[in-house]
């Protein structure tokens, strides 16, 4: 962290609302892999009750059984711990913001945070309990959700979003258009609605019939080349203004990870349905035999997954952060935002 | 707070039932375009008639959740309740911890729950799933028109069909690939019975006429008729005698090249003079056949209607079938030398590669077909193509012709 110097009696005081937020971040992640392996592996009934795990106190199943034991029940048993943590570092992030942080709409998102995290455990339990994949596919898809609120939670109590409201360093906030914001707040939104079709993809039944996937597939495929397409524009955007400290850095990030999920997604299909025909006969299409679950098919399976969350968390970084350089810093002092000739009084929900 | 995440969830509800998440009690589909085909040979069907075949395959071999065997016809020889039983049904566990639903957890999202080889994924895939209604199978130690043995199914399930969407599952445990096999045959077998129903309406009965309800006709003629052929494909199997002793393999390679090449076996009529497959090209397997035979002189409108109607009845648009590249070495029915022989001598089930016609050895050279010691000499040469230099397209063809001109 950077040294400002800060009033003690603003906003907020110390670091550690930032610091557990950050913690709650990092532990999401991979537990959103874990859940992810959870599907890959079909493990979701390897434990078959809920919250104890076969009658055993969650943190209390011995340890020797759950690491030795078959791999489905290591990655649910252990799914369900990571979760567990997962919940107290939201329990201890949401105190320690409503004690320590003086603005009300961050209590209240901690809170909602919490919410949210205790609703998905929940949600998690029902699935087993009813042996529901319905509810498995819920799951899956508000982990991230989650997810999101968790990485809001971090980005508001950062040195750099005080640092920037308080400063109201005039050159930042006048460069910033709110086309940049709409544009990132658009983005979370597409990334998000990818989320869940990913989610109707791997979850495929035969019973359902070929109709929902084809349409889940067909939409899958044109939202991501949206997001790619407003991924380049936002870059495109950000890199031709001039000070867009915070900003510029996150959407090539963005970036990064969107060449990277492409990939990924494209590896995958390949892994799990072979090359398609049109590729047959390519140079790079070397014929090989799928083996069911094996490590390179769960792994680039799995990181397709976790790319796809840290991508609408990092859209959703990028929104927030657009939006702080749109706001005035004092919107008492100056005037509202033009842009375009429509007026935009922005962050006034901030 | 509760409220908005209530209202988000209801948000996205519509979304899930949108793209068709709901699952709804998986069911078997009837052969419909197998139906249709009867109805064209006779009339169509009567509403009781098709429920009749519903019914009574309802009856004979139960729902996906809840498989059961007609009792009387042999069918517990070939499979095994028990393990039909882990394999049906949806994905889960038992109350002993046991997997089940294995079928709809590893296999239905290609090959259907009906077995009819399309699942949601199929019509992207090439080749297309395997549909097992109509009981034939590619890649198997027995001859042309009969089923594939047990192990040879394990055997799939174990290595999967290289180069296709067809995956290996060798990571599960043996008892569940078992199961699976199990799982196979059961759906084969019914797929069977089913076609041989709707062929009685069709060809036995008059308009509107009832089947026959009887166990005696029923279990006795319709279901036996079907399992002998499984239960007796153990002692199909193709015997696959030694190379000879004095084996010259250069020489072999020369005389396979000369044999692939020569009238009597005529790989090179479809996998061409290259062997990179680009002979016959315009052919179709049995399965995109099934319907109506795609092959035949037909004008584009023509064609273009049978594919939709069939496609309306819940079949894959036909493909053409085409031959092996020979040249990449990959196998989809094995690559050891065995297998090879075999692939040869029975040729591929289902596909225009045609058995060998095989002599004794100690034929007179006039009589046509190939000695084993023949089929030998294709199997080392056929494995030799991979590592041959000069194996463009281009190239090689002419290469050739001045040779043997
Ligand atoms: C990703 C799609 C996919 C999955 C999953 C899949 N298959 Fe297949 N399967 C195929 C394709 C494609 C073929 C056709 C290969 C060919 O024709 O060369 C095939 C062929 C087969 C065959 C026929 C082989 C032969 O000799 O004719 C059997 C049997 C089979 N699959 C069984 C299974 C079973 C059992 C499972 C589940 C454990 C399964 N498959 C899962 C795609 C799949
Ligand atoms: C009528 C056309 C035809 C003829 C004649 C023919 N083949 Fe084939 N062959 C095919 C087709 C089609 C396939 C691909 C079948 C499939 O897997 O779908 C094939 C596949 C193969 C394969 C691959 C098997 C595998 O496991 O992948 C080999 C090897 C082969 N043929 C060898 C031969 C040899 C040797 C001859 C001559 C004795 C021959 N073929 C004659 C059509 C033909």
């Amino acid at each position: 962290m950077t040294n400002v110097d800060i009033p003690a009696d603003t906003e907020q005081r110390g670091a550690w609302p930032h610091r557990l937020a950050v913690l709650l971040v990092c532990a999401t992640f991979p537990l959103i892999w874990v859940g992810g392996l959870v599907t890959t592996y079909d493990a979701g009934m390897a434990v078959p009750d809920w919250p104890s795990t076969y009658g055993y106190n969650l943190f209390l199943y011995p340890w020797q059984t759950w690491v030795s034991g078959p791999w489905d029940l290591f990655i649910e048993h252990g799914h369900r711990l990571l979760g567990a943590t997962v919940g107290m570092l939201a329990i201890a992030a949401m105190v320690t913001i409503v004690w320590k942080d003086s603005r009300r709409w961050v209590k209240v998102l901690s809170v909602i945070a919490l919410t949210a995290v205790c609703l998905q455990g929940v949600l998690g339990g029902q699935r087993v309990l009813w042996n529901n994949r319905q509810i498995a596919q819920l799951h899956g898809v508000f982990g991230p959700v989650c997810f999101c609120l968790f990485v809001s939670l971090a980005v508001v109590t950062s040195q750099w979003w005080r640092a920037t409201g308080r400063t109201g360093d005039s050159l930042q906030i006048g460069n910033m258009s709110a086309r940049g914001a709409v544009g990132a707040t658009v983005l979370s939104g597409c990334a998000l609605v990818q989320l869940i079709l990913g989610s109707q993809l791997r979850h495929v039944m035969g019973g359902a019939g070929g109709a929902g996937f084809r349409v889940a597939l067909l939409f899958h495929l044109v939202l991501a080349a949206v997001i790619f397409a407003q991924t380049v524009w936002l870059v495109a955007i950000h890199l031709a203004a001039t000070s867009r400290d915070g900003v510029k850095s996150v959407a090539l990030s963005l970036m990064f990870l969107v060449l990277l999920q492409v990939g990924l997604g494209l590896a995958t299909w390949v892994l799990k349905y072979y090359w398609p025909a049109w590729a047959e006969g390519a140079w790079f299409a070397r014929p090989f035999t799928i083996v069911n679950e094996s490590m390179p098919q769960s792994l680039v399976v799995t990181g397709h997954v976790a790319t796809g969350s840290l991508i609408l968390a990092m859209s959703v970084k990028l929104a927030l952060r657009s939006w702080r350089l749109c706001r005035p810093a004092n919107i008492n002092a100056r005037p509202p935002l033009n842009v375009k000739g429509t007026t935009l009084t922005m962050g006034v929900a901030l | 707070m509760q409220r908005n995440i209530n209202r988000f969830l209801w948000l996205l509800l519509p979304v899930l039932v949108a793209t068709g998440c709901d699952a709804p009690e998986a069911r078997f589909r009837m052969n419909m375009a197998y139906l249709h085909k009867n109805e064209k040979k006779a009339e169509a069907f009567t509403a009781e008639q098709k429920a009749d075949v519903a019914n009574i395959l309802a009856a004979l071999f139960g729902t996906p959740d809840q498989p059961h065997l007609p009792q009387g016809a042999g069918l517990e020889d070939v499979i095994s309740i028990d393990r039909l039983k882990m394999a049906a049904g949806p994905v889960g566990v038992d109350e002993q911890g046991i997997a089940t639903g294995l079928y709809r957890q590893h296999c239905s999202h290609c090959h259907g729950v009906s077995g009819d080889g399309n699942g949601p994924t199929a019509a992207y895939l090439n080749p297309y799933p395997r549909d097992y209604r109509m009981g034939i199978f590619k890649f198997k130690s027995t001859g042309k028109g009969t089923p594939p043995t047990h192990e040879d199914l394990l055997r799939i399930l174990y290595e999967g069909v290289p180069g296709t969407a067809m995956p290996s599952f060798r990571l599960l445990p043996d008892i569940e690939r078992e199961a699976i096999v199990d799982y196979v045959k059961y759906l084969a077998i019914r797929g069977q019975v089913e076609r041989r129903l709707m062929e009685d309406i069709a060809i036995e009965l008059g308009p509107g006429e009832r089947l026959d309800q009887s166990g005696e006709y029923l279990v006795g003629e319709i279901v036996a008729s079907a399992v002998a052929k499984w239960s007796a494909a153990e002692e199909e199997v193709t015997e696959v005698p030694a190379r000879p002793d004095d084996w010259n393999e250069s020489a072999a390679i020369a005389r396979g090249r000369e044999l692939f090449h020569g009238a009597v076996a005529n790989c090179v009529k479809c996998h061409g003079e290259t062997q990179l497959g680009d002979g016959q090209r315009t052919d179709y397997d049995e399965w995109s056949k099934d319907y109506e035979d795609f092959s035949k002189p037909m004008t584009d409108q023509e064609k273009q209607k049978l594919v939709d109607e069939l496609v309306e009845l819940g079949g894959l648009p036909p493909r053409n079938i085409f031959p092996r590249n020979l040249r990449e070495g990959i196998y989809r029915g094995g690559r050891r030398p065995e297998e090879l022989y075999r692939r040869i001598t029975n040729g591929i089930d289902g596909t225009p590669m045609p058995a060998a016609t095989m002599k004794p050895d100690d034929a007179p050279e006039q009589q046509q077909g190939l000695t084993a010691a023949d089929v030998w000499c294709i199997v080392d040469y056929i494995r030799s193509l991979p590592y041959e230099p000069g194996g463009e397209r281009a190239t090689y063809g002419q290469e050739f012709k001045r040779e043997r001109m």
